[in-house]
Order: structure tokens, then C-alpha cells, then sequence
């Protein structure tokens, strides 16, 4: 009966009403969406680097990233293999040479990582192979007598494998992208020039078009220019198992293209028995065993047990090897939180606000029912599930609106193409997939609620303090 | 049987900055079955007196007995229930839930009883039936006129089975026909089914029907008188 009355109650003065839960509506929304979008930048990069970079565990030799030493081998590789795939949740280990070394061409050079990889086992358990530029080649499937190499976009542009050059092919393919024909002549000085660095293409393209058009079409300029040539070479310089430097060329099998730009910048593949050819290393030498779990949430367990088995390696999860990204992953919670709070607190002040007028309009009725005996629990109780609908109905249709509009914007994502630059250069991607957890919404849903109780706290106490006899004197 | 007992019942407000003796000495008793009018020019206490009788004030001094029992014993939350289990209240205005019908208005107080629903809902359409408003049931506050309201308000306040009501000017509101209709309402309750009616009123036609009138003036009541029944033209 009380609850009958109450949600009447609610309904009394409608607009009042429902401008309350259209605010909280709209507040809840912000909040959930901006969150989802936070959100999404942290399970992106944590899946980029668990999927494409690092997988889930690592195991090294104790030595080896101190020393980077390419002796530092693991000791015992089948008994490491045996032991990381009976950790709980292990789906696929493999192991890896690791050289670090010089990549050149006959422009330039830079330090690099060079990785020595099981090809097989690794298109299967990473997702690196998928991250091919079309039209740059293959993750090693041609066959060929040379050495091959798999490299990132940016080293790539490093190395001046990557060209600009605005020839007939790349004409044609800024007509098709709608470019206008004013802007493609504006052009023509440097029609079948090669540009060795996107720069040099850039200052070009701003000298020609001017400064409005340039921040225009720059982009889809530069992509249509972007020419390489199938089966460049570069060369990498190494020492072998004896501290003989040593090294030797290797044609581009494909060059891929992730949204962490270090990772690009740094890493080169090579398919490991290429590698031990050049070095010495035998077979079963290797100095890193990666394992990829069926879900993240075993890492911690994984990783501990995979550390007890193994106390003479050096044991590592993403975590650990990425503290910047845990930390910020756990930063992150911290102010999704501050953020539900503010905007909790706007919830609360509404409804107290709301409900004091509610409650201050009604005091004759209010000393009626105290008079007639509705007892002061009773009175207390109404108010608050007044209170408590309010928030309910405003949380609830702001929760809807946030999973209806994240549910759009999940699919094709939100591309924040201005801010590509900043995003990639600390590992972001700008196309960002808004995402939450169901947890996230239950515990939302809960807080609105404990929001919704604690902001009736102070009009229901109001409603307490009303005199039965003041309340219903009729002056 | 007494139901109700005042034993030199003073009534000093001292909140304003002069002091007001709103009920001055007053001792009364009332029998079950009673059908009394408090009168009295505006101010002469009536409103205070019946507020003190109904347990929603405290006397400054002396004793108010129900049925025996000693209100001031009682503590505020004590005194709610009391009310709620003992004592009907018709007030002048502000008398109903305005969502609730007027089906939902009754049974309400029998919900706070504690009442089953099927109970609920024979009484309370009993009840309604017996005000004359068998056919509004479903209606709302804001859809009955001010006359109907205060049946409704009577028909609630008898659903709690109360010893007595009490009404503080219940027709104040009212054009004389609503008026006159109420008070047969209230008039025939009492003949048939022996509730006991105290009720306060300015209106001559009102005092008129009333079985006893008690007169107060500055506090004090200065008169106290009985009719006999057969003086009463409606009772025959
Ligand atoms: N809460 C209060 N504080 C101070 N004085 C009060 C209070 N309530 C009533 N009084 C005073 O007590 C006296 C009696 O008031 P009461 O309302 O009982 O009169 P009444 O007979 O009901 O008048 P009316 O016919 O106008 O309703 C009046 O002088 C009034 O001003
Ligand atoms: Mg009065």
C-alpha cells in the first residue's frame, strides 16, 4: 500500500518529476558513455599489447634482459615448454631468439630488436600476421632462397623503405576518394616525384596548395602517395654465438602496422631457423618462451604457479612487463570512479532538492496521515521510496540510453583522426570501440540505488519533524 | 459507560509573546453512543480542545481519559497507534490522499491496521455505500465535490473501527446542502450503529441536530446541555 502510494506520488507533479529524470537521465548517460570510451582505450591497448606484442606470460632466461646477452639461452626448454602449458588457462607456448642488433639501408640505420620465431605457432597464437599492410607482401609465405624479414610501418619509414611518390597509380586513387580535381592539379609540379620521407612530402604539398587546403587533404594525399616496393632489402648487423659480428640481407616479407609506434619502430621478425643460421644457435636455443592464456583473468594465477615450477627463470606477465599500462589500466578505475561520484553527487543534490519541495508542499497532507496514524517508520518509508523511484527510473533510463548508444558505437567504433598522432605515439589507438562490463552496469545500477536511499535520508527527516497539529490547522 | 473522561484539562500556550489559556479548567465526560456539538465563537478553544481529546496535543495540565486509559502515559509513537486504533478523524479540509480513490482512501487505513484485503475491501464498500457513494468508488479527491469528499473522510474515519470520531468543523467548507446531507449521514451512523460522534461547528443547522451542545467560551465551558431525542424532527 505504501509503495502503491509512494510511486503515485512520484507521479503527482509530472513535469517536476520528469524533468528530474531526464536530468538524472542525461547525467547517468555522460557518465557511463564517457567511461565506455575510457574504457575502451585501455582494453584496446592491453589487447594490442597481449595479442600483437606480448602475449599473456613470459619466461627468460635469469640473465637475459640484463645482459641481452644472445648466450643467455633458457637451459631447459622442453621442461619450461611442459611446465608453462599446465599452468591453468595456457592455450599456446613458443619460444623465441632474441638479438638485438642494426637494421640499415643504404640510407639509413637504427637499433632494433630482432625476434626469432616458430612462424607456425605464432600465426596462430598472435595476431601480428593480421596486422600486414595490404599490398606489402605476406607474414613468410612465399618461399623464397633469401633471408626475410617482417617489419613495422614506422621503421620501415625509418629506414626509407616506404616512398612518396605521386604517380599515375596514386592519381587515380585520389580521384577515387573524391578528392576534387582543382586540388589534384594544384598538384602537378610534383606528379612521379619520390619523396623520401613523408615530411619532405607534406612541406611539399603545403607550399602547393596553401595552408586550408593542405590540413584538408593532406591525409588522403599521403596515403595515396605511400609506395613501396615489394621485396626491398634491408640489412641486419648482429653478433653470433662466438662475439663475432656478423649479419647479412634480408628482403621485406610484409611490413605491418599497429597502433603502438615504439613497437613499430623497434621490432623486426624473422622466422627463427634463418636466424640460427646466422648465429650458431642450435636447436631448442632459445632465450624467451612466450605463453598466450584463453583469457586474461588468468594471468595472476598462471603466472604464479608458472613462477614456483620454474624459480631459477625469470617468470613475467603483461603486467609486469608493461607497468606503465597496469598502472594505467588501475588509474583508470580509480577515476571511473571519481567520476561516478560527481556524478552521483549531482544525483543526490537533485533529488533531495526534488523531494524537499515534494515534501514541503505536502505538509497538510503529510500531518493528515500523521494525525489519522501513519505512524513515523511508515512516513519515513514513503518518502524514501519516493526518493528511491526517482533515482531508479532516471538511473535505469540513463543506463539504457548509455547501453543503447555504446551499442551503436561498438560496432564501427568512434575515429578521433585528429588525434591520431598524440594516441599512437603512447601506444593508443584513436579508433576507439566503446566498451563496458556487465559488472560495471550491475554496480552502477546498485550505487544509484544506495544514492537514491541516502539522499531520501534528509527530506524523509523533514517530513518526521512536521507537527500533526500545526501541519493541518487551517489558518 | 464513559468512553471519554477530562479531568480539569488546561490548555496554556506560551510560544507568542502573550500567553493564550486556550482551554481553561475544562472537565467533561462522554458516554458511548454520544452525538455532541462543541460551540463557541471563533478562538474559544474548540479546535484545541479537540485536538487534546484526540491524543495530537498534550494538556499543560490535569488528565484525558480514554476508555480509561491515561494519554499523557503515552509516548508520541504510543500515541500514533492509539490514535490510529481508537479514534476516527474528520478535519475540516486537506482529509484525503489525493492519489488514492476513494475505494483506496478507506481501505488505506485499514491497510495500516493490518486488515486482510478481502475484509478491507467488504468494508470499505459497505461503508461507501453507507455515505452515499457506492457508485464513486473509483474516484479521486480532485474528482468529488467538497461534500462527497468529507462523506469519504467519514467513511474512512469509521474503517479503523474507531471507540469515537471526532470532526472539527466538518461542514466549514460546505454549502448547506452538503451540510445538511453529511450530518444525516453522520446522524443516522450514529442512531444505527452507535458510533459516537464529537464534532465542532459554527452553523446553527448543524447545532441544531446534535443530541448534546457544549458551549465554550475564552476556554471555559459555559454551558452543557442534553435534548431529549424526540425534540430532534429527524428522528422520527
Ligand atoms: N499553536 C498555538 N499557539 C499559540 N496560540 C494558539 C495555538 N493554537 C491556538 N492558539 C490560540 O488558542 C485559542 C483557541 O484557539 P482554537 O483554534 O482552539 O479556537 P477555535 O475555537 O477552534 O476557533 P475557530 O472557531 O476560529 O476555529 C486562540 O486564541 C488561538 O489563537
Ligand atoms: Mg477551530
Amino acid at each position: 500500500m505504501i509503495t502503491e502510494i509512494a510511486w503515485k506520488n512520484v507521479w503527482r507533479n509530472k513535469p517536476r518529476s520528469l524533468i528530474v529524470i531526464a536530468a538524472i537521465t542525461v547525467g547517468v548517460f555522460a557518465g557511463v558513455f564517457s567511461i565506455a570510451i575510457m574504457n575502451s582505450a585501455i582494453v584496446q591497448r592491453i589487447d594490442a599489447s597481449v595479442n600483437e606484442e606480448l602475449a599473456h606470460i613470459q619466461v627468460n632466461n635469469k640473465d637475459f634482459r640484463n645482459s641481452s646477452d644472445i648466450k643467455s639461452i633458457i637451459p631447459d626448454y622442453n621442461q619450461v615448454v611442459s611446465e608453462m602449458m599446465s599452468a591453468p588457462g595456457m592455450k599456446e607456448v613458443s619460444g623465441r631468439i632474441i638479438i638485438r642488433g642494426i637494421a640499415s639501408t643504404s640510407a639509413r640505420s637504427t637499433g632494433v630488436e630482432i625476434s626469432g620465431i616458430n612462424v607456425e605457432k605464432e600465426r596462430r597464437m598472435l595476431k601480428l600476421a593480421d596486422k600486414i599492410i595490404p599490398g606489402t607482401g605476406t607474414f613468410f609465405e612465399s618461399e623464397t632462397r633469401f633471408n626475410r624479414a617482417y617489419i613495422g610501418e614506422k621503421l620501415a619509414k625509418e629506414l626509407n623503405i616506404i616512398r612518396y611518390n605521386l604517380d599515375e597509380e596514386a592519381l587515380s586513387r585520389l580521384r577515387e576518394k573524391g578528392v576534387p580535381e582543382k586540388i589534384i592539379s594544384g598538384l602537378e609540379p610534383i606528379y612521379g616525384e619520390r619523396f623520401t620521407s613523408g615530411r619532405k612530402l607534406q612541406k611539399a604539398v603545403e607550399n602547393l596548395l596553401g595552408e586550408k587546403d593542405y590540413k584538408k587533404f593532406i591525409n588522403p594525399v599521403m596515403e595515396a602517395a605511400w609506395s613501396y616496393r615489394e621485396g626491398s632489402r634491408i640489412i641486419l648487423t648482429f653478433v653470433d654465438i662466438n662475439n663475432i659480428q656478423t649479419g647479412a640481407a634480408f628482403r621485406i616479407s610484409g611490413i605491418f602496422r599497429t597502433n603502438n609506434d615504439m613497437f613499430e619502430e623497434t621490432s623486426v621478425f624473422v622466422p627463427e631457423e634463418e636466424l640460427r643460421k646466422l648465429t650458431g644457435l642450435k636447436d631448442n636455443d632459445y632465450h624467451r618462451v612466450i605463453g598466450l592464456l584463453d583469457e586474461n583473468s588468468f594471468t595472476e594465477e598462471a603466472t604464479s604457479e608458472i613462477r614456483e615450477a620454474l624459480s631459477s627463470y625469470e617468470v613475467l606477465n603483461w603486467k609486469e612487463i608493461q607497468p606503465d599500462l597496469a598502472m594505467f589500466a588501475d588509474m583508470m578505475q580509480q577515476i571511473y570512479g571519481l567520476f561516478m561520484a560527481i556524478i552521483l553527487a549531482a544525483l543526490a543534490f537533485g533529488i533531495v532538492n526534488t523531494m524537499l519541495m515534494s515534501v514541503l508542499e505536502r505538509t497538510k497532507e503529510i500531518g493528515m496521515l500523521a494525525a489519522i496514524g501513519m505512524n513515523r517508520r511508515r512516513i519515513f518509508i514513503m518518502i524514501m521510496l519516493e526518493s528511491i523511484f526517482l533515482s531508479i527510473v532516471g538511473g535505469l533510463s540513463g543506463m539504457a540510453v548509455g547501453g543503447t548508444v555504446i551499442a551503436l558505437t561498438a560496432k564501427k567504433g568512434i575515429n578521433l583522426m585528429q588525434y591520431s598522432e598524440g594516441f599512437e605515439a603512447m601506444g593508443y589507438s584513436a579508433h576507439l570501440f566503446p566498451a563496458i562490463d556487465t559488472n560495471f552496469f550491475i554496480i552502477t545500477t546498485i550505487l544509484i540505488v544506495l544514492t537514491g536511499i541516502l539522499s531520501s535520508m534528509y527530506p524523509a527527516r523533514k517530513a518526521l519533524q512536521l507537527n500533526p497539529v500545526e501541519a493541518i490547522r487551517t489558518e | 459507560m464513559k468512553v471519554i473522561e477530562i479531568k480539569d484539562v488546561n490548555k496554556i500556550y506560551n510560544s507568542t509573546e502573550i500567553k493564550v489559556h486556550a482551554v481553561n479548567g475544562v472537565s467533561l465526560d462522554f458516554d458511548q453512543g454520544e452525538f455532541a456539538a462543541i460551540v463557541g465563537p471563533s478562538g474559544s478553544g474548540k479546535t484545541t480542545l479537540l485536538n487534546l481529546l484526540g491524543g495530537l496535543d498534550l494538556p499543560t495540565s490535569g488528565k484525558i481519559l480514554i476508555d480509561g486509559e491515561d494519554l499523557s502515559k503515552l509516548k508520541s509513537s504510543q500515541l500514533i497507534d492509539f490514535r490510529l486504533r481508537n479514534i476516527g478523524f474528520v478535519f475540516q479540509s486537506y482529509n484525503l490522499i489525493p492519489v488514492l480513490t476513494a475505494e483506496e482512501n478507506v481501505g488505506f487505513i485499514m491497510a495500516l491496521q493490518k486488515i486482510d484485503r478481502k475484509e478491507r475491501e467488504e468494508r470499505t464498500w459497505s461503508l461507501l455505500k453507507a455515505v452515499g457513494l457506492g457508485d464513486r468508488l473509483n474516484s479521486r479527491p480532485a474528482k468529488l465535490s467538497g461534500g462527497q469528499q468529507q462523506r469519504v473522510a467519514v467513511a474512512r474515519a469509521l474503517a479503523s473501527r474507531p471507540k469515537f470520531v471526532l470532526a472539527d468543523e466538518p461542514t466549514a467548507n460546505l454549502d448547506s446542502k452538503a451540510a445538511k446531507t453529511l450530518l444525516e449521514i453522520m446522524e443516522k451512523l450514529n442512531r444505527e450503529e452507535k458510533i459516537t460522534f464529537i464534532f465542532s461547528t459554527h452553523d446553527p443547522r448543524v447545532v441544531k441536530m446534535a443530541r448534546r451542545v457544549i458551549t465554550l467560551e475564552d476556554g471555559k465551558v459555559i454551558s452543557d446541555e442534553v435534548k431529549k431525542q424526540s425534540n430532534d424532527p429527524e428522528n422520527g
